[in-house]
């Protein structure tokens, strides 16, 4: 499989790498200001329709969640909070936020991880030279990715109920004496959830890293098995290090998705039993359109959010940093 | 993508933010005199209605705007099929955005929510205080949903008495009929039950893991909420919680009431026959009929009522939907069409009944002949004449506007109870949810 | 060479059981389509005869083409736009590089960790007063410029030759005719992997249509899935039925891209 500019790639051999910092943009080339100006001119242009689009329909709306965070009140009749991070000061004292906080983030621990090594097997195996009816494999693995949300979560809710498929499976093989009661127990049920994110996303993210392992330089993986270094090894330090950014970047949209997940939440298993399946988007939905609607504190939760995503994100860059 | 560049815009976005909160002061509340095109108040002779079973409560709409149509031929309705859960978001929606001309001019609202909503969104009801609908031939108790300050904010429309549905083959198959289960208490219940699961292997009732329904239903029964009359929680020092919530616990225990994950599976226990009762709204007939192999098996009683609580009776109630209309500019119209159809047909009610079985919340409509027809699924039982004579007796219930919060508080309380927590820690810990929700 | 090829039959056990996890439940999903309501409670797995009166039920009770017809349109739509508008400024981003334009990206990125559910009302508000409630434009343009698509076209246009651009300015072509007629013609993997990424957002997108769409006139296809759930009653068979429906066009169009989609993946990941 051929990069997208395989053809044209010869061309620009006696250019700087693509990506580097000389950019036409700012070549010296063009000696008159004037084009250049012009061209960052023609460059805004281009940016502009969807960095407004995205500066309406998302930090305009956040902008105003801010204002709101800073007020208090049931429905319609707000007034501003005294003191005004009244409603910060209360997601510390908020039981249910910090238990809907912490199942998320057992979600995230035990998830992500798991996904990404699964995804990385599965993309290498894929990627193996003698592998046979590669096409079929990816795209069988890709599948779920397809079914909607609503969808599956009607499926694997069928597959674990309690006289449902799981149990009677398992009870054949002789894995299990008596039905499991899946989704009543908050080890077991938090497990389905866990489940039901490997099987949706494991192969979205496998794309992903199949598609790195297709862009690595090939002589270097020669180079290291001339040096003797065995499968793994060359994996370990030859290939990985090459794959970081795509790691970081799938990891970050991982952790991103994971603390945003509403779904697997309320549709699967709807909080239960006893809130401590619940998400923290799903308690912000509740706050919201179930309870007694609290917005100026839905919005605190918001940012809540924004936040612990955006230190996630800085902390995993930081920690791909240390790894150079 | 580049880290260091990532990380430098966490902090540009933040001051940006600030910096344009800065410069747009007064940006929310502006914009309600914008008209859009509305889905309501679509012309003299139509009505918008949000409502949500095209088996059920949308049927039931179509066969009032017939019943309409009789006196008022240019009349037509727009049914707009939402679940519940989007009638719920959607209208939050509208309130809190101030855009109320997009409301329906009549939408359906679950009883438990009513007066969280005319509590926290006054501006998307219109009252019947005006209206010529008799609120005195609907039973008090589910009057008192739509009620609020005095004033009636909705036409009940859904009636959710609660029924004990028993399997007549299983009872007998242990000894028993319908009549030892008629009249009695849950502690008479729990016996009774005991011996049905030893001499058949079923229980005497299912239902759904993490769900307060049927502590609900027990703490209605005896007249008893989760709130008193100024809305503060009286979790904590309620005798008739505790008392539910240890019948609930010994019911569990004893394996008499088997706990279901979700809706399906409980609804799954009555087609597979696979409980000998159902304790629930009379709505839940619907289901039972569905499977068609157990028609005859079946009959209909009262509910057990708690032992030594004060007040406690045979009658209590679970769900039920009631009709609200809005101020859209169409509200004449809106409560004429109710009064004369949902308050006030007979006729409509006769041919609702048989082909949807919504039974009526409007006492006229039992005294008729359908109502009183033998119900060949159930024996040849007139069930349904025989469940409006329960729904008279139904004591009233407090829901108010922290009714979810006090309910899910509960429902954890319960999950704990039944893993081995102590109840009166977990009721306190219940009562300090709904207190820190409501703070 | 029999000895690497049975050091080869753990791999291939490992991706068969990975393909039947994958595969299994959307193998329940089309069986129980088949299904009784009854049946599919029940778990049976074996094809049953109840397709038609499941396709009935479904045809009878909800308005299919119509949901089917709006969340096609909102979804090509969503689409096309998404491809022209992300493409033209991850390309900008790129070619026009300059520190100002990389701090505007990193900003934009940051639109990615925004919870929806907080920013919902507020963009209701913003649609209700530009009278767009009740539109097929309203449910799609929140999804039309999004910054990981952005990202995507930025990361492709890396290795795109800037000489190429050099030497068309040369001939005299403007700016967008380079974009469009040089550029983007290379560019078929990125777009086709961009658009299965968008489709499927788009197809399986819920909680803001069902909010936006005031009148059920444009109800999507995953709006009649949850409207079906909402009775006393549920149907299984002719709801897996709905199901099965909803999610055929996303494999379809993910099955006829898929080699580009990795192709396209591919360059983004330089």
């Amino acid at each position: 499989m051929s990069a997208p500019t395989a053809p044209t790639e010869d061309r620009a051999s006696s250019a700087p790498p693509p990506g580097t910092k000389e950019s036409p943009g700012s070549s010296k080339r063009v000696p008159l200001s004037a084009i250049a100006r012009r061209r960052s001119l023609t460059g805004w242009s281009f940016i502009i329709p969807a960095a407004a689009l995205i500066v309406l329909v998302n930090f305009w709306p956040m902008i105003q969640a801010l204002f709101l965070s800073l007020q208090t009140g049931r429905g319609t009749r707000l007034t501003w909070a005294e003191p005004l991070w009244l409603n910060y000061q209360r997601l510390f004292e908020d039981e249910t936020f910090r238990l809907t906080l912490s199942t998320t983030f057992i979600y995230l621990i035990i998830q992500v991880p798991i996904m990404l090594t699964i995804a990385m097997v599965l993309a290498n195996l894929l990627n193996a030279p003698w592998l046979r009816w590669k096409g079929f494999w990816r795209t069988a693995i890709f599948l779920p990715c397809a079914v909607g949300l609503v969808s599956y979560a009607l499926v694997f809710r069928q597959i674990f109920a309690t006289d449902g498929l799981a149990n009677d499976l398992l009870i054949k093989f002789g894995l299990l004496d008596a039905n499991v009661n899946w989704l009543g127990q908050t080890g077991t049920a938090r497990m389905v959830i866990i489940l039901g994110l490997l099987w949706r996303w494991t192969g979205y993210n496998m794309i992903f890293f199949l598609a790195a392992l297709q862009n690595i330089d090939r002589s270097t993986l020669e180079a290291a098995r001339v040096d003797g270094a065995n499968g793994f090894k060359t994996f370990w330090y030859v290939t990985m290090p090459q794959l970081k950014p795509i790691i970081l970047l799938c990891a970050i949209l991982s952790t991103n998705g994971t603390l945003q997940m509403f779904d697997e939440s309320f549709n699967l298993t709807n909080g239960g039993p006893g809130n401590t399946t619940m998400t923290v988007s799903h308690y912000l939905y509740n706050v919201s359109f179930r309870n007694s609607p609290n917005f100026g504190y839905a919005a605190a939760i918001s940012y809540a959010i924004l936040i612990i995503v955006a230190i996630l994100a800085a902390i995993q860059m930081k920690v791909g940093d240390k790894r150079d | 993508m580049k880290k260091t560049r990532t990380l430098g815009a966490l902090g540009a976005v933040m001051s940006l933010s600030l910096a344009l909160a800065a410069c747009s002061g007064g940006g929310g509340g502006s914009g309600e005199d914008e008209t859009t095109g509305a889905s309501g108040g679509t012309g003299d002779n139509s009505l918008t209605v949000w409502a949500w079973d095209p088996a059920f409560n949308i049927y039931a709409l179509e066969e009032a705007e017939k019943v309409y149509q009789a006196d008022h031929p240019d009349f037509t309705l727009e049914i707009v099929e939402t679940p519940w859960e989007d009638v719920q978001t959607k209208l939050t929606t509208l309130a809190q955005s101030g855009e109320t001309d997009q409301l329906p001019d009549i939408f359906l609202m679950q009883n438990n929510a009513f007066q969280k909503n005319v509590i926290n969104y006054p501006d998307i009801f219109a009252d019947f205080a005006d209206s010529d609908v008799d609120f005195s031939e609907f039973p008090e108790s589910v009057v008192s949903y739509s009620t609020y300050d005095d004033v009636n904010y909705g036409v009940p429309f859904d009636n959710g008495t609660a029924i004990g549905a028993y399997r007549t083959d299983l009872l007998e198959q242990a000894g028993y009929t319908v009549d030892d289960f008629t009249d009695i208490t849950w502690d008479q219940f729990l016996t009774l039950g005991k011996d049905v699961l030893a001499k058949t292997g079923k229980p005497m009732l299912t239902g759904q893991a993490g769900s307060a329904d049927t502590i609900m239903m027990m703490l209605q029964s005896a007249g008893a909420s989760l709130f008193d009359d100024e809305g503060n929680p009286t979790i904590t020092d309620n005798d008739a919680l505790l008392a539910a919530i240890d019948m609930y616990g010994q019911l569990v225990d004893a394996g008499v009431f088997v706990e279901v994950n979700s809706w399906d599976e409980y609804i799954n226990t009555i087609v597979n026959s696979n409980t000998a009762g159902i304790v629930n709204g009379i709505w839940i007939s619907g289901s039972i009929q569905s499977a068609a192999d157990q028609s005859g098996k079946w009959a209909v009683t009262n509910v057990p009522k708690l032992d030594g609580v004060d007040g406690a009776t045979n009658y209590t109630a679970n769900g039920g939907s009631s009709w609200a209309i809005t101020p859209n500019g169409n509200e004449a119209l809106a409560t004429d069409f109710l009064n004369a159809t949902f308050a006030g047909s007979t006729e409509f009610y006769d041919t609702i009944l048989p082909a949807s079985g919504a039974l009526a919340n409007w006492l006229p409509a039992g005294e008729s002949d359908v109502y009183s027809e033998p119900q060949e699924f159930f024996g040849g039982q007139p069930i349904y004449a025989d469940v409006l004579t329960f729904a008279a007796e139904v004591p009233s219930n407090n829901t108010g506007a922290y009714y979810y919060e006090g309910r899910d508080a509960v429902s954890v309380a319960i999950t704990n109870i039944l893993n081995g927590a102590d109840p009166a820690s977990a009721l306190e810990e219940a009562q300090s949810t709904v207190e820190f929700a409501m703070g | 060479m029999t000895k690497t090829q049975l050091r080869r039959i753990p791999a291939y056990a490992f991706l068969s059981l990975a393909v039947f996890l994958s595969v299994f439940p959307l193998y329940f999903m089309a069986v129980s389509a088949t299904n009784t309501s009854n049946e599919v409670v029940a778990s049976k797995l074996l094809p049953g005869s109840h397709l038609l009166e499941n396709f009935q039920t479904l045809v009878d009770s909800q308005p299919l083409g119509s949901a089917l017809y709006h969340s096609s349109v909102n979804a090509i739509a969503t689409t096309v736009l998404a491809l022209i508008l992300c493409s033209i400024a991850g390309y900008a981003f790129e070619i026009y590089h300059s520190r100002a334009k990389d701090a505007v990206m990193a900003i934009l990125l940051l639109a990615i960790m925004i919870p929806f559910a907080a920013t919902m009302i507020p963009l209701f508000r913003l649609f209700a007063q530009l009278g767009m409630v009740n539109s097929t434009f309203a449910v799609i343009v929140p999804l039309i410029a999004t910054p990981f698509l952005i990202l995507l076209f930025r990361q492709a246009s890396r290795s795109f030759p800037h000489e190429i651009i050099e030497a068309a300015r040369l001939d005299g072509l403007g700016e967008v005719s380079i974009f469009a007629r040089i550029y983007l013609p290379t560019m078929k993997p990125t777009l086709a992997a961009a658009g299965v990424i968008t489709f499927l957002f788009s197809w399986n997108n819920f909680l803001w249509p069902k909010v936006i769409l005031v009148d059920n006139a444009y109800q999507t296809l995953p709006m009649l899935l949850s409207n079906m759930r909402a009775g006393y009653v549920t149907d299984y068979g002719s709801l897996m039925l709905a199901v099965f429906i909803v999610s055929v066009p996303t494999m379809v169009v993910f099955l006829a891209l898929q080699r580009h989609f990795a192709e396209g993946v591919t360059g983004a990941i330089k």
